[in-house]
């Protein structure tokens, strides 16, 4: 009975000792795994900030401004082009029968958004003075 | 005696039995006196574990003590981590990026001149005699070459030489170059903040952190956002560079200026420098004339001395001033530049920009009402903001009457425009002094240490008096009266001061806008320094012709960006409080 019992402990302590170094050596390579997607991530960050830095250098304003004099057949915006958008005109009249049809039933609501008075005038009253 | 032999036959067990078996059974024994081999054996055991613990230690201390060394000289010389700084809008201004340093360890150097040879023949800006004084120190560490290119390094690299190897360092970079020069300031080669934000930075503890040996890494630290506006900076910095060149100026700065928040939406100042090579950032000429140049504001300070009337409740904007000659004091005369030789409302007083009027004025008050009006609105003292740079304005020692009546006109008070701005942001915003910052916030954390310092009537008028600049013919801001933005705005023109007395050509003249008068929320402000009278200015220098039509432009470009909506009629009521008064001006 003793004989057995010895031969159980002793097969336990076997048993949990291979598991006990199985874990560690889980932990090694799960440890060294960390490791490398640390390093590998830290290289990712310092291409970015690299790239980042990159991008900024060529999205500057002035070498924006440089080749968008050089290339294209823009010019400069005039106060008068800026609008909001309450300012845009009402949607014109519906054309299509079906929508008069429905509207005549009653079932088209009025789609008609308010619109600003006091923006209508687009022509300025105020001129820049010559410089 | 016969069963003698069978008494015992465990202790009659004969020697030669004696042997592995037993032994081991002696390990097992219980008994204390029969236990010494177990004993024996124990210490045996501990003995070879300490002294083999004892011999790794040694074979530690005698092989890797170089290298650590060369490690912890490294990581004190290594430069640090910053923060990015980036704009209101997110916009990267200066960042970090990785760059390989090439460094030497002269004690492991075996052939010093070969190796002076080798690297100089690779890195040929290299100082070779400089180089083999660095290699002949007894120093564990030494730098080689900072900062070296991809193809360097592999050159450097299949060169071989033992002792020489190769440290990834942070390098500061500013993609704009010049754009925010001033504000940003520069860090040098060992990622130190030396002007600018960037030494602000520093001193808020960043430097501390690293000196007592924390190794920060990039991903800790917050980006700084700044209230700069990228775009705006660079709009502003481009038309300054026209202006410059066109008006054949000295020098020229300009800002922006968020009245309700306080934020500097940009600051230029040229000529400038750029940050990622500031040879030349330390030049006398190229100083931020923003925030450390001290100058006489001219006509600009003519609103401070209105301000200070109107509020004082000795003038409303209905008193009379007398212009109809020059005003006496002693031996000296002050007279006007536009003379108009009549009795002047408040108003005209302003449009005219008379020094007769605004002298009286401040006479009115009295020195020591003047000196307390501009003591409150931050003019006598130094102004601190997030920039380390800063100036202290130049007051005169003795502050008589004359000093009033001259500073009440701009002339014999020098302070640094940022200082007259946020005065200017002051009167017109409804009368809070709020202290400018460099650093994004909102209205609320700006109201927390905005201080009221005239009344919200007194802002009114004096947002009425620079509509009334701008709008009325007579004014001297109307080239800066953009349509649909409802511009009003400042001309100043102050003699400079050549060899002790004032120079009837060399002219320092200022423009301060604010946009839009009847609800501002932006000041512009431009200097120039010398101006030159070209073809189509008649021959004048003044501010008019020369700062005016530049904050024109700038204003031009630069509102859509700020969002400030056009409007093309003009507001319905924008001064109630004036027609009510029934001011000059008003129908």
């Amino acid at each position: 009975m003793i004989k057995l019992l010895h031969i159980i402990a002793i097969s336990a302590l076997i048993v949990s000792a291979g598991y006990a170094y199985s874990i560690k050596y889980d932990t090694l390579y799960y440890a060294e795994q960390v490791a490398k997607l640390k390093s590998r991530t830290q290289r990712e960050r310092e291409a970015i900030a690299v790239l980042q830095a990159e991008w900024q250098y060529l999205d500057r304003p002035d070498r924006l401004q440089a080749a968008a004099d050089q290339h294209l057949d823009l010019q400069p915006l005039k106060i008068q082009q800026l609008a909001r958008l309450s300012d845009l005109p009402n949607r014109p009249e519906r054309e299509d029968e079906i929508g008069r049809k429905l509207e005549a039933l009653g079932l088209l609501g009025p789609t008609a958004t308010p619109k600003d008075r006091s923006n209508e005038a687009r022509t300025p009253s105020t001129q820049t003075p010559r410089r | 005696m016969l069963h003698e032999p069978h008494l015992d036959p465990k202790a009659k067990s004969p020697p030669p039995a004696r042997s592995i078996l037993s032994h081991a059974r002696e390990l097992f024994r219980l008994r204390l006196d029969k236990s010494t081999s177990r004993v024996s054996l124990a210490a045996l055991c501990f003995a070879g574990l300490f002294s083999v613990i004892g011999g790794r230690l040694v074979q530690l201390a005698v092989t890797s003590e170089n290298t650590s060394e060369v490690r912890r000289a490294a990581s004190s010389e290594i430069s640090a981590a910053r923060p990015d700084i980036v704009d209101r809008n997110g916009e990267i201004l200066a960042t970090d990026v990785k760059m390989v340093s090439v460094f030497a360890e002269p004690r492991n150097i075996i052939d010093k001149d070969e190796a002076v040879e080798l690297l100089t023949a690779v890195l040929p800006d290299l100082d070779a005699t400089d180089l083999r004084n660095k290699l002949n120190t007894k120093k564990g560490f030494v730098w080689v070459k900072r900062e070296i290119t991809p193809r360097q390094q592999a050159e450097v690299h299949r060169l071989g030489i033992p002792g020489v190897g190769f440290l990834p360092e942070n390098k500061r970079v500013y993609p704009n170059a010049e754009a925010a020069a001033h504000v940003l300031g520069f860090a040098n080669v060992d990622n130190v903040g030396i002007a600018g934000i960037e030494k602000y930075i520093d001193s808020m503890g960043l430097q501390d952190l690293n000196g007592a040996g924390f190794n920060i890494s990039a991903a800790d630290l917050k980006p700084v956002q700044l209230s700069i506006d990228l775009r705006v900076q660079h709009a502003l910095r481009d038309e300054l560079m026209k202006g410059m060149t066109k008006f054949k100026a000295k020098a020229t700065a300009g800002a922006v200026l968020d009245v309700n928040t306080g934020e500097v939406i940009a600051l230029v100042s040229l000529p400038d420098y750029d940050p990622n090579n500031p040879v030349d950032a330390l030049d006398k000429d190229r100083i931020n004339r923003i925030n450390v140049g001290v100058f006489e504001m001219g006509s600009t300070f003519k609103a401070l001395t209105v301000a200070m009337a109107l509020d004082s409740g000795k003038y409303n904007i209905n008193s009379t001033l007398d212009a109809r000659s020059g005003l006496r004091y002693g031996k000296f005369t002050i007279g006007d530049y536009h003379a108009t030789h009549r009795v002047l409302t408040v108003p005209e007083v302003f449009i005219h920009s008379s020094n007769i009027g605004t002298a009286r004025m401040a006479l009115g008050i009295g020195v020591e009402g003047h000196k307390a009006f501009l003591r409150k609105m931050g003019q006598l003292t130094r102004l601190d903001t997030e920039l380390p740079e800063s100036a202290l304005p130049i007051i005169p020692p003795r502050w008589g009457e004359l000093n009033t009546m001259t500073i009440a006109f701009g002339h014999g008070l020098a302070v640094a425009p940022l200082q007259a701005l946020m005065a200017v942001g002051a009167l017109v915003n409804g009368g809070m002094l709020i202290k400018p910052t460099f650093l994004k916030r909102d209205e609320e954390q700006a109201r927390q240490t905005a201080l009221q310092v005239i009344k919200p009537e007194t802002s009114e008028a004096m947002r009425y008096v620079m509509r009334l600049n701008a709008s009325n013919p007579a004014g001297s801001a109307g080239s800066a009266a953009i349509a649909g933005f409802f511009v009003g705005g400042k001309t100043g023109t102050a003699e400079k001061v050549i060899n002790g007395r004032y120079s009837k050509n060399k002219n320092f003249t200022t423009f301060t806008a604010v946009v839009p008068a009847d609800k501002p929320k932006y000041v512009f402000l431009t200097i120039m320094d010398e101006p030159q009278a070209i073809e189509g200015t008649y021959g004048f220098s003044t501010a008019g012709w020369n700062a005016g039509p530049v904050t024109g432009n700038v204003i031009e470009r630069v509102a859509p960006l700020l969002g400030i909506p056009p409007r093309f009629e003009p507001p319905a009521q924008p001064f109630p409080l004036m027609s009510r008064l029934n001011a000059w001006g008003t129908h």
